[in-house]
């Protein structure tokens, strides 16, 4: 029984933390939530530097969170991420050569939820030992090029998804036309 | 490169002076010019077979280990994306290939010559096509730039890169006299390719300023193409809110952190605000990618 509230506690502890990492951000200054994804509709509050929002969508130039209770949209330029690397180099994912790999991927600090995600879907990440002693495969290369699109292909592609091409100058004129 | 020459002259003068050398001075000279030649070839600019070759050879190692999506209509889409974008680069007619990878990693790669992969992991980050256009414009970019294939050069063996020039020479003596080019799985270039990705060089970072160029470039090819240019953008806003997961090459280990690149591209950005409202196309992709 107390190992059980220990453990609900550690739940409690745990849960909300692991929920805030996953669409957590901050202001990077002070700017505004605004009503709509639009600079021009009204102002639903002013957030100072560094206040801590929720994302809830992306829409282009805007990011809809949620920020003080309230709802709205902020550009995504004045929004910073606290993106975290976990684990290191490890290869514990999907290296099955190594039986230390997975307790090297636990030291390292990879979540075991995600470990045990990336498990159940049945599809592996990438290794750099899967590569590195891999045989050229021409078969697969071959099969990959036959999937590519034809010029012609790629315009009507685009057509059918009213994509109109512009001239936009690249201000360091390296991107040519 | 200059002492050697230097050598080399010095050694000829000697061997002019002296017609009864005790030393091998002929030797001598041809080693000179030899080591000479080596380095010419070390420093001297790919031919674009050459670079769509190296391609080549990298991807085929890559999908010796890792699995190639079976989803044909979705390999089908992603090449379009991928095409249209590059249509507007200045190397449109490189033999642009992008390939979709099975696996969870959330990574693209680029390899000289136009061939690209995404994973799948990637892909389900993802909301509609204008990021994906995004993401692949940014490995696009690295693909005109030659990033990967200057990375390749810096960090390759000596002997294994002059190779490549040494058989470049006699594969074009070959090729007038109508012979076939070796071309996956044999000859120096491929044997550069699996040096490269065997010595990890084709998996570590590259210099930040080479990505934060990517990104910068990235954005003009996709507003280009017609897409919405805040597409790459939303990407980084994806990859800020995830974690790595630790392989040592998902995207969040090979690159600057979101956070950074959003805001050196915040300075491009006035440059595209007019094109802001450009489709972002949500339907067609997550028909595609099937979550809708």
């Amino acid at each position: 029984m107390g190992m059980l509230r220990f453990l609900l506690a550690l739940l409690v502890l745990v849960l909300p933390v692991a929920a805030l990492a996953q669409d957590q951000a901050f202001t990077n200054r002070d700017t505004e939530l605004k009503q709509r994804a639009d600079a021009g509709s009204g102002t639903v509050a002013s957030l100072r530097a560094d206040t801590a929002v929720k994302v809830l969508a992306r829409a282009g130039a805007w990011t809809q969170v949620q920020a003080e209770g309230k709802t709205g949209f902020v550009r995504v330029f004045h929004l910073r991420f606290p993106a975290t690397v976990e684990g290191s180099s490890s290869s514990s994912s999907s290296s099955g050569s190594n039986p230390f790999a997975a307790l090297g991927g636990l030291i390292g600090g990879n979540k075991p939820d995600e470990r045990a995600k990336l498990a159940s879907t049945g599809v592996r990440g990438l290794s750099k030992e899967d590569v590195k002693n891999a045989n050229p495969d021409a078969q697969a290369l071959a099969k990959m090029q036959s999937y590519r699109a034809g010029k012609p292909e790629a315009q009507r592609f685009a057509r059918e998804g009213k994509l109109a091409e512009k001239r936009v100058d690249d201000p360091e004129a390296k991107a040519g036309r | 490169m200059k002492r050697t020459l230097a050598a080399a002259t010095a050694a000829a003068l000697l061997a002019a002076s002296f017609p009864a050398p005790a030393l091998d001075i002929g030797g001598l000279i041809n080693k000179a010019i030899d080591t000479g030649s080596k380095l010419k070839e070390a420093n001297r600019d790919f031919s674009q077979d050459e670079e769509v070759q190296l391609g080549d050879n990298i991807a085929a190692t890559l999908l010796g280990g890792w699995p190639l999506s079976k989803d044909a209509n979705l390999q089908r889409y992603v090449n379009r994306v991928g095409r249209w974008v590059a249509l507007q680069s200045e190397r449109p007619d490189l033999p642009w290939t992008f390939g979709v990878i099975d696996a969870q990693t959330v990574n693209a790669f680029a390899m000289p010559g136009g061939t690209v992969l995404v994973s799948r992991g990637l892909i389900d980050k993802l909301g509609n096509e204008s990021e994906l256009a995004g993401a692949l414009a940014h490995e696009i970019a690295h693909v005109v730039l030659k990033h990967q294939l200057s990375a390749i050069r810096s960090s390759a063996n000596a002997d294994v890169w002059a190779s490549v020039g040494q058989q470049a020479a006699g594969e074009r003596i070959a090729r007038t006299g109508g012979g076939y080019i070796a071309h996956v799985g044999e000859g120096a270039l491929a044997n550069l390719a699996i040096d490269s990705v065997k010595n990890g060089v084709f998996l570590r970072p590259l210099d930040r300023s080479m990505e934060y160029q990517a990104d910068r470039m990235g954005v003009i090819l996709a507003t280009r193409a017609g897409y919405d240019p805040y597409g790459l953008a939303g990407v980084l806003e994806v990859l800020g809110t995830m974690q790595g997961d630790g392989s040592g090459i998902d995207i969040m280990e090979t690159h600057p952190a979101p956070s950074d690149r959003l805001a050196e591209l915040e300075k491009l950005m006035p440059a595209v605000e007019g094109y802001a409202n450009q489709p972002r196309l949500e339907g067609r992709f997550l028909q595609v990618v099937g979550r809708k």
